[in-house]
């Protein structure tokens, strides 16, 4: 082995303008494909008390027909050339993407704009669509992990940032058709939408692609967020059913995104509890003592804020042991930080992974919609490497002890464990 | 770790141009302006492979790519969890496991570590077919991944103490995959009942929990020994590495490694008809009720003859003609139909000796399963009866290879796709000139294989919460 990777390995980015918009843009016409995401702030956080699940139904009938195609025909037009158009309505945000052939890029453009500006929702496809939702939503309840879920956010944010973004059974049921039509005129908005693309696209094509989605929207700033409640999650809260292995997610207050220290907390969190085999989590969890698949743990960004949430599964008479065991790691982190060593493999592995972010057009359009969102300068990625080898492990170690609270580390188990 | 079932890669992501060619441009006067460039040859090979094979017998697969420096380096094996032996399920999947425990250079858990000090990420996965191991790195660092692969499939070295531990993690997967989920266990049992409790079909990847619990040490190290060898292995590197550079690392990674020639694989024959017509469970932790009814089918690698193995092709048109999402003769009688929430049909044609035919159905509210099942029957009726049409031919044949060349946005999909079919004995072909082989299949074609699948008896099985009556 010889020679470093070459740091900061990033693709130039064009800032491209137009519709009175900016979009993030990396050119690369290695493939002949293109991709393109884009956010605007509200998604479910918007949707009115007792319509949870309004702004993700609508995002589904988005692709079920409009302009003179019916949702048959809609479908068999996307299918036909390989074009994916995707909309979805996450906890704060509303989202959009799509990825095709760079020689169905004119259908594509056609059909997204015809999805976006008028689509049907007409009352069998509503029926339809909210049939799934509901059958979706319900099956979701069928695993200890979904229960978990479920029940952690609610409790974590309780309000419209803590509920099923997707609704429950129960809201879906319930929502009126001309809420849904009304989603779009809501979410609608030039100001505070984020564009990214990636692939065998120029500026130019670009600028058109804008013009042709979204010249049509209201310049005006998107509806504001409601406020984001503070953490309320305490101790260990269990939701009983039957089933042989328990499920966890356990979390607690993480930083705002815009926080100085936001990078060292990531380099902290990938020591604790980051992915693959080399976090102390996965160590003490899985290879020392058999307790689980998997662990792990790290930042959920909601609305500028964060949460640090984690999950495990373990068999019902286990699970007492493997919170413990959990409890341990993170005040054993927050007491004094990674080890030299630790700080070391971890930025290793953080700036040495950066080229891996590259390789594929839609991942691509996603990190650079990410760094808008995040609010991050154009050459965010290309300084990374050096930041992160500043860190020293004196100043992880403080990051860690303001960051981790061990005595706030709320766990919500679904299952039927023993001795909690 | 992952013990994964190959495919749906290309089915999601299959690119065409007959459909193109045909469609109107855009009417939209701004997306008119956007330029539309010449397609791509629709007989141009998918990846564009380069095959060689080392004097040991490793098969080597090499697909160059622009972009990003980065390489995807997998070895997968000719074996996986259909060649475990009779009541050791779960072996190919434990090794797996256990092949990140140490080995002559590289210490226990030092793998994955190493990988991920040099900036990449690493995995592995076990199928019916096939058991591969992966790491994605940047490409100065192919020679240290090479290194590493090759040092485990010499020998493996892991420690007696890691195999219990590691025993309660294979444990705790199969509780989290299938224990706490009433769908998967259905799915399991649902096999079990079609193929046998010990037939390589109707065991699950991952094994009987009982038989997880009695495999040794010595299980895997005569499965290693037998099976892990450079005649029954396929390399496949895929990014930004030239031919001669990856020549070179093979040729001083893995050339040295011996074993026996490869393991001739003996896949028992299906029984001849499903061993049980029926299976119903009411399942308390279950909200919404499923269908599922399957048929033995055959595959590119096996059939009741030569005849039945023509079927494999045909059999994918028929799948997405049947069920394949919107616009499918299931989804527009039972979706649109207002009957079912969601309904369609699986089927995959390259896997390893006999496979099956399947159709779901969820119903929707409270409508009736048995109305359900009739309509499903309808439909395989209706098949049999009045044919397919040319037009819907070519619509599925259009819809499944359109989106071929988005395989090429990525690293991931030319190693899993070449990978798995050349580790079963299907040439490079079936995969670089997939899209082609679809398009060349006739309606008659379509018609043979139904009637080749749909005239023999099939297994229904139903799903369903407590106190629903079944059809």
């Amino acid at each position: 082995m010889s020679g470093t990777i070459p740091s900061g390995f990033t693709l130039p980015v064009q800032v491209v303008e137009a519709a009175g918009v900016t979009a993030w843009l990396a050119e690369d016409h290695a493939v002949p494909v293109i991709s393109l995401s884009f956010s605007i702030p509200g998604g479910a956080s918007l949707d009115p008390e007792g319509r949870e699940g309004a702004a993700a139904l609508a995002a589904a009938l988005l692709t079920e027909g409009a302009g003179d195609l019916t949702a048959p025909a809609f479908q068999d037009a996307l299918r036909d050339a390989a074009i994916s158009i995707s909309f979805s309505a996450d906890r704060d945000e509303f989202s959009g993407s799509f990825r095709c052939l760079t020689d169905a890029l004119p259908e594509a453009a056609r059909l997204a704009r015809l999805a976006l500006s008028a689509p049907r929702m007409e009352g069998p496809d509503i029926e339809r669509v909210r049939a799934r939702a509901i059958a979706g939503a319900r099956q979701a309840l069928e695993s200890p992990r979904g229960q978990a879920g479920r029940v952690f956010w609610s409790t974590a944010l309780p309000g419209p940032f803590g509920h099923p973004p997707g609704g429950t059974a129960e809201t879906i049921a319930a929502l009126p058709a001309e809420v849904l039509r009304g989603v779009p005129a809501r979410q609608f908005r030039r100001g505070g939408l984020l564009i990214a693309a990636s692939g065998a696209i120029t500026a130019s094509n670009l600028r058109d692609l804008m013009e042709t989605l979204f010249g049509d929207w209201l310049a005006e700033a998107p509806a504001a967020l409601p406020a984001l409640p503070p953490f309320s999650a305490r101790g260990v809260q269990v939701v009983g059913m039957d089933s042989p292995q328990s499920s966890a997610v356990f979390g607690q207050p993480g930083l705002a995104v815009d926080d100085p220290d936001w990078e060292a907390a990531g380099v902290v969190m990938r020591v604790l509890g980051g992915g693959g085999f080399s976090s102390r989590l996965m160590n003490a969890v899985r290879v020392e003592r058999g307790l689980a698949y998997g662990i792990g743990a790290g930042p959920e960004p909601v609305a500028g804020r964060s949460l640090i949430v984690g999950s495990v599964a373990t068999e019902n008479a286990r699970m007492a042991e493997t919170i413990s065991v959990l409890r341990g790691e993170w005040a054993r982190m927050a007491a004094s930080g990674p080890t030299e060593a630790e700080r070391e493999e971890a930025i290793a592995y953080l700036t040495g992974s950066q080229p891996l972010s590259f390789t594929s057009t839609r991942q691509i359009a996603g990190i650079l919609l990410a760094l808008q969102r995040n609010n991050r300068p154009l050459d965010w990625l290309a300084n990374r490497p050096a930041r992160l080898a500043a860190l020293s492990r004196d100043r992880l170690a403080g990051v860690a002890a303001r960051l981790l609270r061990p005595g706030d580390l709320a766990v919500t188990v679904a299952g039927r464990p023993v001795g909690l | 770790m992952l013990p994964l079932t190959r495919r749906a890669a290309l089915a999601t992501a299959a690119a065409a141009q007959a459909a193109l060619a045909s469609r109107a441009p855009a009417q939209t006067p701004a997306a008119a302006a956007l330029p539309a460039p010449a397609p791509i040859p629709a007989d141009r090979p998918l990846f564009g492979a380069r095959l060689w094979t080392l004097p040991n017998g490793l098969r080597v697969a090499h697909v160059r790519t622009r972009g990003a420096p980065v390489v995807a380096h997998y070895l997968f094996y000719g074996v996986g969890a259909g060649d475990d032996p009779a009541g050791k399920s779960g072996l190919a999947h434990f090794l797996e496991h256990m092949m990140f425990k140490g080995s002559a250079h590289v210490a226990d858990g030092e793998f994955s570590r190493r990988v991920a000090r040099e900036g990449g990420q690493d995995n592995a996965f076990t199928s019916r077919d096939v058991t591969a191991y992966h790491q994605t790195v940047e490409a100065t660092r192919l020679a240290l991944v090479a290194s590493m692969e090759a040092d485990r499939l010499r020998a493996p070295l892991y420690p007696e103490a890691t195999v219990e531990p590691e025993r309660a993690v294979v444990l705790e997967e199969r509780r989290q995959r299938t224990d706490s989920s009433p769908r998967a266990r259905f799915r399991e049992a649902f096999d079990a009942a079609m193929w046998g409790r010990q037939h390589w079909r109707g065991r699950p990847i991952i094994g009987w929990e009982e038989e997880i619990r009695a495999l040794t040490r010595d299980d895997m190290l005569e499965f290693h020994r037998r099976w892990y060898t450079p005649a029954n292995a396929v390399l496949v590197v895929a990014g930004a590495v030239d031919e001669e550079a990856l020549r070179r690392v093979v040729e001083s990674e893995y050339a040295g490694a011996e074993g026996a020639p490869a393991t001739p694989r003996r896949r028992a024959n299906p029984p001849p008809a499903p061993l049980e017509g029926r299976l119903v469970r009411n399942d308390p932790g279950v909200r919404e009720a499923q269908m599922l009814r399957a048929w033995i089918a055959p595959t590119q690698t096996w059939g009741r003859d030569e005849a039945d193995r023509a079927h494999g092709l045909p059999l994918e048109v028929l799948a997405h003609l049947l069920g394949g999402g919107p616009g499918s003769r299931l989804h527009r009688t039972l979706v649109e139909g207002g009957l079912a929430v969601g309904a369609g049909s699986g089927y995959d044609s390259d896997e390893l000796g006999a496979s099956s035919f399947g159709i779901f159905a969820t119903p929707r509210g409270d409508t009736a399963p048995a109305k359900v099942e009739a309509a499903v029957e309808d439909e395989i009726a209706r098949l049999l009866d009045a044919g397919v049409t040319a037009e819907e031919v070519a619509r599925s044949q259009r819809q499944l290879t359109a989106g071929a060349f988005l395989s090429l946005d990525g690293l991931g999909a030319a190693p899993r796709l070449l990978g798995s079919a050349l580790a079963i004995g299907l040439p490079a072909d079936a995969v670089e000139h997939w899209p082609a082989q679809i398009r060349a299949v006739t309606p008659d074609a379509v018609m043979a294989a139904a009637r080749a699948v749909f005239t023999h008896p099939s297994m229904t099985g139903w799903l369903l919460p407590e106190g629903t009556r079944a059809p």
